[in-house]
């Protein structure tokens, strides 16, 4: 599924072959030659969602986090299946190692090592952090169909800060079950690459800005291997995604992406 | 005797002229006073009831924080900041603040709790076990179990959660709560008691926990704190004991701010609830009188009429006509401060009996809930200044207006025509 190339909302793509930077793959190796003047937009982002289907990747990234109250890194090694599902595991520090997210049937599992319980994260608290990062636990389950649930236009086309853009501007439609009022997105024209999505709540505010750079050849796919939330409440405070470690040809099925395999540590 | 006596001399001998009479006069405006005092008295016990059962089961009567907790109340906006502060010194000035009754150091904390499958959202509160009794009924018999205890990783959680969790008291939940260094706290704590307090909100999401587990799970030091809660002993002198506090704890030097928070200000709608009730009490003490005033001036009217003669007289003689009016007016007046006197005295039992022996009408009506608190449906009176000396005022106007009139009639006599009769 994928919605624009970057499906920001989906932290479980962010290190995931649906993820954003991996659908950014796809867009430039599979909709670039199909030539955007010819395709609308919705239509180029329909064909690479259903491409993008049935995936899977294994990553491995860095999350930096820095916060009014203190900064953290977390290293993390992360495991995809379409957009369905999804297991994350942290591997340091050390004192959280083993901690991991699994994202499956529609349900977010959280396993905690320390306790080793795993625990079900409540639909109440899906808007809350995640790992204390600025993604929230529904960035994390929701699947976001932007194709699905948005009304996607062009904005502008031509070119800004010297290279050929493209911004959409993505309305939710009446019934979409989607939080945001408003997306705003640019997209490289050249190699199909998103430089940024700017995310806006219902009166039209700016509540957060994903910045997308270093675009480079990883699992021999172009993505953008760093992804940088900031939310605008909270000038600067950040979440930065770095990308060590994408891998597309692997063998996962749903299986893997049960219970049993979250609470294996590592 | 000196001339000003004799209008009241005259006045007291004109009282007693018909016994019976100034007797029930005196009885309708003594039970009018009875009536409006203990009116009053149950209001404000029923006011003081609803304050405390709204304040004393979880806030205190006066909160302390840093001045920027409200209203986000960021797990890091902790009293004097980053630094923390010795939080035993400052329970310790609070405690010593005259009108101050208890105070107890407090840290919240929001999370998950969860037992097998299942997962609900929970409000944590860190508090001090041994100090908490004294401000609030928070730890006080729960319905199950007892309190949590200092040192041990125990919690108390209400009814509602229990039920949505499937626990029992002993049962083992986990606890996940975003620690204050980014990482994401998580520990395992025994259900020591359950709480039932009736109301939802709390019954559903509250755990109370020993506030040295609280900091842990937030990996929060000791010395840093969300709030000191404070119970007081006059609930309305609440706002002025924030005020003083803050002041004392400047003059003090700690060297961090601290913004008061008393119940008028985090229950509102109480607050607001209690002034009403104060319009109310004058418009019943208003009422009883006024009823009072018709009453009184109707028999003074009779006994004017059946001295027209005796006015006629002294008027023929050269009284002026104000001294006439006089001695109506301080009939009137002494007949009030009579009427004071018999309504304080039977006042006084039925107040008595009403403080210390309310009747309880919970076997009819039940508890009910008013504004969020579960007001019981008891009849006890609280004692107040207000009450008598409002009461005691409206009186004695009460008397001097009913005169009035029959004063003016008095004067209107016209001796001749009066005289004329005989």
């Amino acid at each position: 599924m994928l919605h624009l190339p970057g499906a920001p909302v989906n932290l479980a793509r962010l290190g995931a072959r649906s993820g954003c930077p991996i659908s950014l793959a796809l867009l430039a190796a599979l909709v670039a030659p199909l030539s955007a003047h010819a395709q609308s937009p919705r239509k180029i982002i329909d064909q690479v969602d259903r491409l993008m289907r049935g995936e899977a990747s294994i990553a491995r990234f860095t999350m930096d986090i820095r916060t009014e109250n203190w900064d953290r890194s977390l290293m993390l090694r992360a495991w995809s299946l379409g957009t369905e599902h999804a297991l994350i595991r942290v591997e340091t520090p050390q004192k959280e190692a083993g901690t991991a997210t699994l994202r499956a049937n529609q349900e977010v599992w959280n396993y905690l090592p320390r306790v080793d319980r795993t625990i079900k994260v409540p639909s109440s608290m899906m808007m809350g952090s995640w790992m204390g990062s600025h993604f929230t636990n529904d960035d994390l389950v929701k699947e976001s169909r932007l194709v699905e649930d948005y009304e996607i236009e062009i904005a502008f086309e031509g070119e800004r800060d010297g290279a050929d853009v493209w911004e959409f501007v993505l309305v939710p439609l009446p019934e979409a079950p989607v939080v945001w009022g408003k997306i705003r997105y640019e997209v490289r024209k050249a190699d199909l690459m998103p430089t940024w999505a700017r995310y806006y709540d219902e009166s039209d505010e700016l509540i957060r800005t994903m910045t997308f750079s270093e675009v480079r050849l990883m699992g021999s796919r172009l993505v953008p291997t760093v992804v940088t939330l900031e939310s605008a409440d909270k000038p600067g405070e950040t979440t930065v995604v770095r990308y060590h470690e994408l891998d597309f040809d692997v063998d996962l099925d749903e299986d893997y992406f049960s219970l049993r395999n979250l609470r294996r540590e590592r | 005797m000196d001339d000003r006596w004799i209008w009241w001399s005259l006045a007291w001998r004109n009282l007693w002229r018909n016994r019976r009479r100034t007797f029930i006069t005196a009885s309708a405006l003594a039970f009018g006073y009875l009536a409006s005092v203990t009116m009053i008295g149950l209001w404000s016990g029923m006011l003081t009831e609803m304050i405390e059962t709204g304040t004393n089961l979880v806030t205190g009567q006066l909160q302390i924080h840093a001045p920027d907790y409200y209203p986000e109340r960021s797990m890091y906006t902790t009293l004097g900041g980053r630094d923390g502060i010795d939080v035993d010194e400052l329970v310790r000035i609070a405690r010593e603040t005259p009108g101050i009754v208890a105070a107890s150091p407090r840290v919240y904390g929001g999370g998950l709790v969860s037992s097998g499958s299942e997962t609900v959202a929970g409000m944590f509160v860190g508090v001090d076990p041994d100090r908490e009794v004294e401000v609030t009924r928070l730890l006080e018999t729960p319905a199950e179990g007892r309190a949590p205890r200092a040192g041990e990783r125990e919690i108390l959680i209400g009814r509602d959660m229990a039920d949505l969790l499937d626990v029992e008291l002993g049962a083992e939940v986990v606890l996940v709560a975003p620690a204050s260094d980014g990482s994401l706290g998580n520990d395992l704590y025994r259900v020591s008691g359950i709480f039932a307090t009736g109301m939802a909100g709390l019954d559903r999401s509250f755990g109370i926990l020993p506030i040295r587990s609280l900091q842990e799970l937030m990996a929060m030091p000791e010395d840093r704190i969300h709030e000191v809660a404070a119970a007081v002993e006059d609930p309305f002198a609440a706002p002025a004991l924030g005020d003083s506090l803050a002041a004392a704890l400047s003059a003090r030097g700690l060297g961090y701010p601290v913004l008061p928070r008393p119940w008028t200000v985090f229950r509102a709608e109480l607050a607001e609830y209690a002034s009403l009730a104060g319009a109310v009490n004058g418009i019943v003490v208003g009422i009883v009188f006024v009823m009072a005033v018709f009453g009184v001036a109707n028999t003074m009217l009779l006994g004017t009429f059946e001295r027209r003669r005796e006015f006629a007289v002294i008027r023929a003689l050269g009284t002026r006509p104000g001294s006439v009016a006089l001695t109506v007016v301080y009939e009137g007046l002494i007949l009030g401060i009579l009427a004071l006197a018999a309504g304080a005295l039977i006042s006084w039992p039925v107040l008595y009996w009403l403080h210390n022996y309310p009747p309880d009408l919970s076997n009819m009506f039940g508890d009910f809930t008013m504004s969020g608190t579960v007001v019981r449906p008891v009849l006890r009176a609280e004692y107040s200044l207000d009450g008598p000396i409002v009461s005691g005022i409206a009186l004695l106007i009460t008397s001097i207006l009913s005169a009035l009139y029959p004063a003016y009639r008095a004067v209107k006599i016209l001796p001749a025509d009066a005289l004329a009769d005989i």
